[in-house]
């Protein structure tokens, strides 16, 4: 049976476990070192996906405030709050590792892999499309990943206790974000282990359950070991480039370039209010959020429409909706689908219906 | 022109077959670079390019920019040692078009090279361009391109 590495490099400042991953991708890919699975944790952090505006992203007057290191990764995806709360697993793999060149059917088997792990704690944890682990509709663990050549180093975080009001004042999202009424609505959204188990789960058990997850999943067995010589030296490296204001700055863009748009509307089936997070550049709506007063069940119909809707262009939005509510049995009394459509386009300030552009 | 498998790989073009990247020789001199329709099929929709910045020195086979899909990020490697003498300023507004044009308005970075004819030495280009794109989506298990 094949031996990939277990590393743990334990608690690091953000531009320490970027630099890490630069390293030990670069070292994967040179064949310097057998695939990998790393742990790894953070001080407080704000990290950026790796083509996001720290401007546009984070609300930076808060971090600087209260120390938290902004950081971009190497990875792609959205920017999250990440602290000593919660642990970060990594996967340095090869292309022949997993046996394919489609990047989602990568995503979607790790993540698959990763939620059997998190669910032998006791929770129900599946993979969601594109790449999150949700327990019930709550997203508990969020992923990205990045590729060199044949190597491919695939993270997630996953949130063993959560400061859910921290991570809502760190990221520039909807202005009413501070009421206790968000507040409430972010925790319909984002879980921790801890809260879903009503204690402390045991960090140790959950290092365990990945490394088994992982193992079953390639048939391979894990062991312990360290850096090597040449991942510090490609580390050294990595670092003096990333901590660094100019990698922090790499891709600059101004706030107003994504404004939070809102709008509310009372359809009969209720009161629908749609946030949506605007990049004006690319005509993409990069986030958007559903709140209001209206029946829908099952209840979990909100955040996966939410998770469905991420990085959707503006010419696409009405037949992501659609094809989001054709594909499952949701109960929502008198409201339709098409309000969703509706309440989006009146956020943005755009006509109702196709068919007004004349 | 050559179609492998669905996917356009023109055969006029100079191409790092493993890195999935082509290089044009301009009329002065200049190059200019981008993905293949085949590494595009690959990454799905790109929702994001950023390419070194103009004046930045690029080695062969070193990033000359970065793309992302499906939260995946990765580097698109330089054919040619060279300088950045020009990035496509559109792709940032518009990165499908790499998907929708990858030879055409989805170039991302026109170079001067350092020395051209021994870093084309390297790469593949005219007849033999077809079977060896050919062998890289056998060997990947490639279906083709929709």
């Amino acid at each position: 049976m094949k031996s990939w590495r277990v590393l743990d490099t334990g608690l690091r400042p953000p531009a320490q476990n970027i630099a890490l991953n630069r390293a030990l991708l670069e070292a994967r890919q040179a064949e310097e070192v057998p695939s990998t699975l790393r742990f790894l944790r953070f001080t407080p952090s704000a990290l950026l996906g790796y083509h996001q505006s720290a401007e546009q992203e984070l609300n930076l007057d808060y971090c600087k405030a209260n120390h938290i290191a902004v950081q971009r990764r190497i990875t792609g995806g959205g920017a999250i709050y990440f602290d000593e709360t919660q642990i970060g697993w990594e996967l340095y793999l090869h292309k022949r590792d997993v046996g394919t060149t489609d990047m989602q059917a990568i995503s979607k088997r790790i993540c698959h892999a990763a939620a059997t792990a998190i669910s032998a704690l006791g929770v129900d944890a599946r993979f969601r499309p594109r790449n999150d682990i949700e327990v019930d509709g709550r997203k508990i663990s969020g992923t990205g990943g990045a590729f060199d050549g044949d190597a491919l180093l695939f993270q997630g975080t996953l949130l063993v206790d959560f400061d859910i009001e921290k991570m809502l004042r760190v990221l520039r999202i909807p202005a009413e974000k501070l009421s206790d009424k968000a507040i409430a609505s972010a925790r319909e959204r984002v879980a921790s282990l801890k809260e879903l188990l009503g204690c402390q789960p045991d960090v140790v058990q959950i290092r365990s359950n990945i490394i088994e997850a992982f193992e079953s999943e390639f048939g391979v067995e894990f062991h312990e070991d360290e850096l090597t010589l040449s991942e510090h030296a490609r580390y050294q490296v990595a670092l003096r480039e990333i901590d660094t204001p100019d990698w922090i700055d790499l891709v600059s863009r101004p706030a107003d370039g994504m404004p939070v748009l809102e709008a509310v509307q009372k359809f009969a089936g209720g009161l629908l209010r749609a946030s949506v997070a605007f990049d004006t550049l690319t005509q993409t709506l990069r986030q958007v959020w559903f709140t209001g007063d209206f029946f829908v069940s099952p209840r979990r119909t909100i955040a996966d429409l939410e998770a469905a809707l991420r990085d959707t262009p503006l010419d696409k939005l009405e037949s992501r909706i659609r094809a989001f509510f054709s594909g499952r049995q949701v109960d929502m009394l008198s409201l339709a689908p098409a309000d969703f459509v509706t309440v989006v386009r009146l956020a943005l300030k755009q006509p109702l219906t196709d068919s007004v552009i004349q | 022109m050559a179609t492998v498998k669905g996917c356009n790989i023109p055969d006029d073009l100079y191409y790092n077959v493993e890195n999935n990247v082509w290089a044009r020789r301009e009329a002065d001199g200049t190059v200019t670079i981008g993905m293949t329709a085949y590494a595009a099929a690959l990454a799905g929709q790109i929702v994001s390019c950023t390419p070194k910045k103009v004046g930045r020195s690029v080695e062969q086979n070193k990033s000359a920019a970065t793309v992302e899909s499906g939260k995946w990020v990765g580097p698109v490697k330089a054919p040619v040692s060279g300088e950045v003498i020009a990035i496509n300023e559109a792709l940032s507004a518009s990165p499908g078009i790499i998907n929708s044009d990858p030879y055409g308005s989805g170039w991302m970075v026109k170079m001067k090279p350092a020395n051209w004819d021994a870093d084309a030495a390297a790469l593949v280009t005219g007849g033999a361009v077809a079977a060896a794109f050919e062998a890289k989506m056998n060997a990947e298990g490639f279906a083709g391109c929709a």
